[in-house]
């Protein structure tokens, strides 16, 4: 018997919807979980993805992706590759174990909606596809990640970060629970896929990839490069949603696209920005974070968008001038704040690292290089007690980081400005303008608590940072540390230095 | 006969806590900074300068003035009398011969 060819039957199997004779198709589909809104029922059987594939050959793919990607950590497992890494690298690694690992399994619940609730046997059985690839991501990143642990103890965090409360964790969680656990199907696809996946982690892999390879981690890039593959294809199940609910619903396309868009970025500066510009080795630096955002993330999204007749953000200018102070400003927080961290963070401040991030970043000395040299001082006068956190930084209540963004006013001083706002007989604290305007659109939305939130309720004891390091699940053989005071300060050894703090006890 | 109850007013009670969201001079972050209704400006600077003069601003020789709402408090003022709350806003900024640092 001769045997179909594919494109006969291809068409028979991606779809397998049939009308319910039984019950209404809101009880199937209930509103608040499969969210059409304004799009009409049938506008839905117009959804189309743009890569097809059957379970078959999704099998045959993954299971070669699989045996490939273990095969290459087997063979590095006997050789002396782990030793070798810079330790900046390998904070990278450990921030990307810890904070990826589970938000790839929060990931699978998200597809599992999406192939529970949408309104597309197509769509539902991409998303199917999309869970399983989810599934992988959860169990390579934990596997890869746990392999080190018996090397170093903060690799333990790679399955341990999202059961904590630590203050890395909270921002995720809450930005990953309003993209995923919180939306129905039609929001979730714009959040997830169209907007995080495409606009974000699918080009980011790709650079980490080159990054990890660079720096001579061939397992991690091989790993990377194998969960790319993946987020290519599920990624596409955006599209097609969007193409239906803008031309219904364009407000609601835009304010999902505008609002996730942000929180993505904002995460972004938090943890690639540092990862980028300051723990890669300056000889490993290919581009810095504003390039590579301007490259990779921003000019594909605005194509994209337009593609869509969406327009740009409102927010367009405040985020493009935060390319240039976020992660700055978020670094030294993860810095100053490092017996928080699952890794070790590198300051990164040489005169020759100071030097580059000068040329890529015209105002990096005024607002940033000031604050560094009298931590710098205090370090090189034997005070490193000196740059340890006593108090908490105060954390925004949309994206849960630190309020910690420079701005400069018209007469050229960079400050970090108040943005508050006072709701339902409580009192809010914004790092920025965009999530303040974001929380008010969203007030009745799901928002955590933030660590700020917790402390001054009363539910960290002792209200002192022993008890807030306690809190967060931070045990001293993993608290972050400096990896090497003297390969940032040496430089500066001997110059006169005024207006330093005095250790206690001690006469100035 | 019954007993009269007054409440008293903020400056008669016991210092009461308050938890200030606050910004000391050039500094790059917001810090969570406790204070009391019967600290004055010149306390409540002196803790928020705490955690960040010499460490990450240089210190200056100059004297330290409380800003809340956009308006400069006398030092003496206590937190109380200026009517700062718990989670308000306060910047603290050096008082320079040519205006704030």
């Amino acid at each position: 018997m001769a045997l179909l060819k594919r494109e006969e039957w291809q068409g028979f199997v991606r779809d397998v919807d049939w009308t319910p004779t039984y019950v209404d198709d809101e009880a199937i589909y209930p509103e608040w979980h499969s969210g059409t809104g304004k799009v009409p029922r049938e506008a839905w059987l117009n959804w189309e993805e743009s890569y097809k594939v059957t379970y078959p050959e999704y099998v045959a793919t993954q299971r070669e992706k699989e045996s490939s990607a273990y095969a290459v950590k087997a063979a590095l497992q006997r050789s002396n590759n782990f030793d070798i890494l810079d330790e900046g690298w390998k904070s990278a690694t450990k921030m990307h174990f810890g904070g990826v690992a589970l938000v790839e399994y929060a990931a699978v619940l998200g597809e599992l909606k999406m192939a529970r609730f949408g309104l597309n046997a197509a769509w539902r059985n991409m998303a199917t596809f999309g869970q399983l690839d989810e599934m992988r991501h959860a169990q390579i990143t934990t596997f890869f990640g746990h392999e080190f642990i018996a090397k170093d103890p903060q690799y333990d965090w790679t399955q341990k970060t999202f059961h904590t409360n630590d203050w890395v964790p909270l921002s995720a969680r809450n930005l990953f629970d309003g993209m995923m656990t919180a939306p129905n199907v039609v929001d979730l696809a714009i959040e997830l896929p169209f907007t995080f996946e495409t606009g974000f982690t699918n080009l980011q892999f790709v650079a980490l990839s080159a990054d990890a390879l660079e720096s001579g981690d061939v397992n991690f890039a091989n790993m990377i490069s194998s969960i790319q593959t993946d987020e290519a294809r599920h990624s596409q199940q955006g599209g097609p949603t969007m193409e239906i609910l803008v031309e219904h619903d364009p407000v609601r396309a835009q304010w999902i696209i505008d609002k996730s868009f942000w929180g993505s970025a904002r995460i972004f500066a938090a943890l690639t920005g540092p990862a980028m510009d300051y723990y890669t080795p300056l000889e490993h630096r290919k581009q810095s974070y504003r390039e590579f955002m301007e490259e990779w993330v921003i000019d594909q999204f605005i194509h994209t968008i337009e593609d869509y007749g969406l327009k740009k953000p409102w927010f367009w200018d405040e985020f493009m001038q935060g390319l240039d102070t976020w992660h700055h400003g978020l670094h030294m927080g993860l810095w100053f704040w490092r017996p928080t961290l699952w890794w070790r963070p590198k300051a990164g401040v040489s005169k020759d690292e100071r030097e580059w991030l000068q040329e890529k970043y015209p105002n990096w000395e005024t607002v940033y290089g000031d604050k560094w040299d009298v931590m710098i001082d205090q370090v090189n006068a034997n005070n490193v007690e000196a740059t340890l956190p006593e108090t908490l930084p105060w954390l925004c209540s949309t994206c849960h980081l630190p309020a910690c963004n420079a701005t400069q006013s018209r007469d050229g001083k960079w400050r970090v400005r108040s943005w508050q706002l006072d709701y339902d007989g409580k009192r809010y604290h914004f790092c920025t303008n965009a999530c303040r305007q974001i929380f008010w659109k969203d007030r009745d939305n799901v928002n955590h608590e933030t660590l700020i939130d917790r402390f001054l309720a009363g539910q960290i004891q002792p209200m002192d940072v022993g008890g807030v390091l306690a809190y967060m699940g931070m045990t001293p053989e993993v608290m972050g540390d400096d990896p090497d005071y003297a390969a940032w300060t040496r430089d500066y050894v001997g110059r006169t230095a005024t207006g330093l703090a005095v250790p206690a006890g001690k006469a100035s | 006969m019954t007993e009269q109850q007054i409440e008293l007013g903020i400056e008669d009670r016991a210092p009461e806590l308050v938890p200030l969201n606050a910004i000391f001079a050039t500094d790059f972050v917001q810090i969570l900074v406790p204070v009391t209704t019967a600290n004055t400006m010149a306390e409540v600077a002196a803790a928020v300068a705490h955690h960040v003069e010499g460490k990450r601003v240089r210190a200056l020789p100059y004297p330290k003035v409380v800003f809340h709402n956009g308006r400069k408090l006398p030092a003496e003022m206590t937190v109380a009398e200026a009517g700062i709350a718990p989670l308000d806003h306060i910047a603290v900024e050096y008082d320079t011969p040519e205006g704030q640092s």
